[in-house]
């Protein structure tokens, strides 16, 4: 029992220090996915013709390997 | 023809050939300019037909990954070892993915019915000896 309870504290112990560098990564990756929505809705052609251009050398660069 | 080509040639001799290259040059350029106002038009009118801004603005993740798609297949990654490997991994996931759930189901239904089988069989065993000690 004390093992258990041992390993359960130390859980808790190790969540309680993590949670908040994990909330920080949450918040920090769902501000990345607006800014990078924002972007793609505000410039479409620039990110299309680019994500063209970067599957074109991905299959080029296939192709060839 | 030929007696009306040559006094045109000889007037194009005759003429100072700093304009004619002026000339030249005008025309180039705007034949540019033509060519420049008709591709905007096109991209312009491609844009309206596809509904291009609409889909991005609904979906912009979706919309990058399939122009990337449409480039990679362009540059001729088609037939390629990555693709292969590519879709093998996807065909293993959705296969996965897809059996899961309905092995898990299948396990489900075989448990339950053999829980049911066992509580059949305890009652009859249950059943059977009920009624003797009853009788007893």
């Amino acid at each position: 029992m004390e093992m258990t309870e041992q390993i359960e504290a130390t859980v808790r112990e190790v969540g309680a220090r993590v949670r908040p560098q994990i909330d920080e990564a949450k918040r920090r990756l769902s501000s990345l996915d607006e800014t990078v929505t924002e972007y793609i809705k505000e410039n479409p052609g620039t990110c299309l013709l680019g994500a063209l251009a970067v599957g074109f050398l991905i299959g080029k660069i296939a192709r060839k390997a | 023809m030929e007696t009306h080509d040559q006094p045109n040639m000889a007037n194009d001799r005759s003429e100072d050939p700093s304009k004619t290259i002026a000339q030249r040059m005008d025309r180039v350029s705007d034949s540019a300019q033509q060519a420049w106002d008709r591709t905007r038009g096109a991209v312009t009118d491609l844009k309206r037909a596809a509904d291009i801004d609409g889909r991005v603005r609904r979906n912009p993740y979706g919309t990058v990954a399939a122009a990337l798609g449409v480039g990679y297949v362009l540059g001729g990654g088609i037939f390629t070892p990555l693709t292969a490997r590519i879709v093998g991994l996807g065909l293993r996931l959705g296969v996965r993915l897809a059996l899961l759930p309905m092995l898990k189901d299948q396990i489900s239904e075989l448990a339950d019915s053999f829980g049911g089988e066992i509580e059949t069989n305890k009652g009859r065993r249950g059943g059977a000896k009920a009624p003797k000690s009853g009788e007893r």
